[in-house]
């Protein structure tokens, strides 16, 4: 009765720990990339558009997502 | 010892205190939607009070006679019954499925169920408007307003919220049985009907009353892709406050209609809510 | 006779169900999103924008103002509802008579459809006839008018909400609550730690994965409430309960701005599914530490 587990999830996981503050999978580490990206962009054109040009987002995004995957 | 008793009984008065007026307030706006619904319109404007000794059966019976209103209830009715058997077949399947077979990619599809319950309705009325009124089409025949379209599009939350519900239960029926039905040379169809769905019968009922008040409920989706056929009765107490302006009698009896079955369910299923709500991922 | 062939069978129609109905509409979206395309409009033809509408979408003051009125909405009542439940669950956590038909009631608002629980509160503070404008007038002097009031309006919204989604709260709560081990709080009670000792230090971190499940659960519900506001204010007076649903509702359905509400939508399922994936992986990571 006393130590029943009240949360529960129809899933365990396989993954790792890496720089991210919890344990992720390659699915978990590209997808917070791609969000990363999405919050880039928005950022971006609300504040910086105006100094320098958009393009500079994908490919800052798409380093920031190499080191993601691979140590994240 | 007097103490300790003092304290008891001061704790004890202090619960029945909080719980009591928790109910009251829990109740007194759904008690004055009965009393509103039971009042003629020069009553309504009186002095409120809460005391109501007459019923003015006029707010139920006019929409109750129109064939619009029947329209919207037999709606209601059909789209919530066929989608939550639907519901409940295809979550047995697909709950059986990823309990007893290693799929890979599984854990994403969970995360994609879950994505699926909890993504807002609005961000998703743009294109389904557009799908159901140009794309999903036969000649002349659209998705658009009919009562298919709801049921499958009713899947979308329902659907997700049934498999994370009933996995649990489904990896709680041990996995022998079917193996040995297996060795006497049943098939998947046979262990399905005959081993799975009675054992698993008390979380499916749960399931089943579950989805189907989720499916009553629905307004969002009712409102943007349905017209005039396929309107529901939610969709209808909606345009009693926009369209036919401020007949709150018949405003308050409609929406009183429209919450007696969760009037009606609450006993079987209170147990459960939680569960349903997080979909299973809260055990009682 | 285990072939993972049948096991994706199984799975196939829900799998093309849901596909149909969510991946498909995602995709659509993600495309009209880089359009420009309004039906009243002189072509009434898509035409490619680029990230137009993006740019237009950073900077326009409605949405802007949908979104944060949104979060001031969602950070107010999850707050109000998780300390108020979880008071509830205290309270309803030991053994009493009558404790299972208090628990049902309490459960009543959670059952309800949410376009009657707008209904319901309507009834209760249309001026005219409202018990809730005439007993504020009468014994406080209170002009309560939700039609003509924008603060009465917002802080109506948000007690609809806690009245509402704070029994599901409790709910979770007393879950979590029931299943915890008695020992430890009544050791440190007989070795003279104080009541908010051991609530600090002993029931709050052990209840931590119910608190940050019902977290996560009432934030995605409370971002995307449409329903109950929309049949009690129908986002007015003015724009000051015109949240982020009933935003995209006017963009999309009155103004019939697909390109532009399709960026809408696409942000807005972007804020949800960031709110998915970290309770999902709260969810998995509670699994792994109990095993």
């Amino acid at each position: 009765m006393a130590n029943e587990t009240v949360i529960e999830a129809p899933v365990t996981r396989k993954a790792r720990k890496g720089f991210l503050p919890f344990h992720t999978n390659t699915f978990d580490r590209y997808f917070v990339s791609v969000l990363i990206f999405v919050a880039l962009s928005l950022f971006w054109l609300r504040f910086i558009e105006a100094f320098l040009p958009i393009w500079i987002v994908p490919i800052l995004s798409i380093l920031i997502g190499i080191v993601i995957v691979r140590k994240g | 010892m007097s103490r300790t008793k003092s304290r008891n009984i001061l704790g004890w008065i202090g619960t029945y205190a909080l719980w009591i007026s928790m109910t009251l307030i829990t109740l007194l706006p759904i008690y004055w939607l009965f009393v509103v619904s039971a009042r003629t319109r020069v009553e309504l404007f009186g002095r409120p009070t809460l005391l109501q000794t007459s019923f003015y059966i006029d707010n139920y019976l006019k929409p109750l006679s129109t064939p619009a209103f029947q329209r919207y209830l037999t709606n209601s009715l059909i789209v919530a019954t066929s989608n939550a058997l639907l519901v409940a077949v295809l979550a047995v399947l697909a709950t059986y499925a990823l309990s007893r077979w290693k799929l890979g990619g599984s854990d994403s599809i969970f995360f994609w169920l879950i994505t699926n319950r909890m993504a807002p309705a609005a961000a998703f009325i743009l294109p389904l408007y557009l799908l159901f009124t140009r794309a999903f089409r036969l000649g002349d025949v659209t998705l658009y307003d009919t009562r298919i379209g709801l049921i499958l599009l009713y899947c979308l939350f329902n659907l997700p919220f049934a498999i994370w519900l009933m996995k649990g239960m489904m990896d709680g029926i041990p996995i022998e049985l079917d193996e040995a039905a297996f060795v006497d040379g049943a098939s998947t169809w046979t262990v399905l009907t005959r081993i799975i769905v009675p054992l698993a019968g008390p979380g499916i009922a749960v399931t089943v009353i579950l989805s189907w008040v989720f499916a009553w409920n629905e307004y969002l989706f009712a409102a943007s892709l349905t017209s005039v056929q396929a309107r529901t009765i939610t969709t209808g107490l909606a345009e009693f406050v926009t369209v036919t302006g401020t007949n709150w009698g018949e405003m308050a009896a409609v929406s009183f209609i429209s919450l007696l079955p969760a009037l009606i369910f609450l006993a079987f299923v209170q147990r459960y809510i939680v569960m349903g709500l997080t979909f299973g991922a809260v055990k009682e | 006779m285990r072939s993972n062939r049948m096991g994706w069978g199984l799975l196939a129609p829900t799998l093309i169900i849901l596909g149909i109905m969510g991946l498909l509409p995602f995709f659509y979206v993600l495309v009209v999103g880089f359009f420009d395309w309004n039906v009243v409009s002189a072509t009434g033809k898509p035409i490619w924008t680029g990230a137009n509408n993006f740019r237009r979408l950073v900077f326009d003051p409605n949405f802007l103002g949908a979104m944060s009125r949104t979060l001031l909405f969602t950070v107010t009542v999850v707050v109000s509802e998780l300390v108020l439940g979880f008071v509830l669950a205290q309270a309803l956590v030991k053994e009493f008579p009558g404790k299972s038909f208090f628990r049902t009631i309490h459960a009543l608002p959670l059952m309800v459809a949410p376009i009657a629980v707008g209904a319901t509160w309507r009834l209760m503070t249309v001026p005219g006839f409202g018990i809730a404008p005439y007993y504020l007038d009468r014994w406080f002097g209170i002009d309560y008018n939700i039609g003509r009031y924008a603060e009465h309006a917002f802080a109506t919204t948000i007690l609809m909400d806690v009245w509402h989604w704070t029994p599901f709260v409790t709910l979770t709560m007393l879950a979590g609550l029931s299943a915890l081990p008695k020992e430890p709080m009544e050791q440190a009670l007989v070795d003279g730690a104080n009541r908010w000792q051991v609530l600090r230090h002993l029931t709050l971190p052990m209840m931590m994965p119910v608190i940050i499940t019902t977290t996560f659960i009432r934030l995605m519900d409370a971002l995307r409430v449409v329903d109950e506001v929309y049949l009690l204010t129908g986002g007015g007076p003015g724009d000051s309960t015109r949240f982020i649903g009933i935003h995209i509702w006017r963009v999309v359905m009155t103004w019939t701005d697909y390109g532009y509400g399709s960026a809408v939508s696409l942000l807005v399922y972007y804020f949800t599914l960031v709110l998915c994936w970290l309770l999902f992986i709260a969810l998995t990571q509670i699994g792994r530490q109990q095993e």
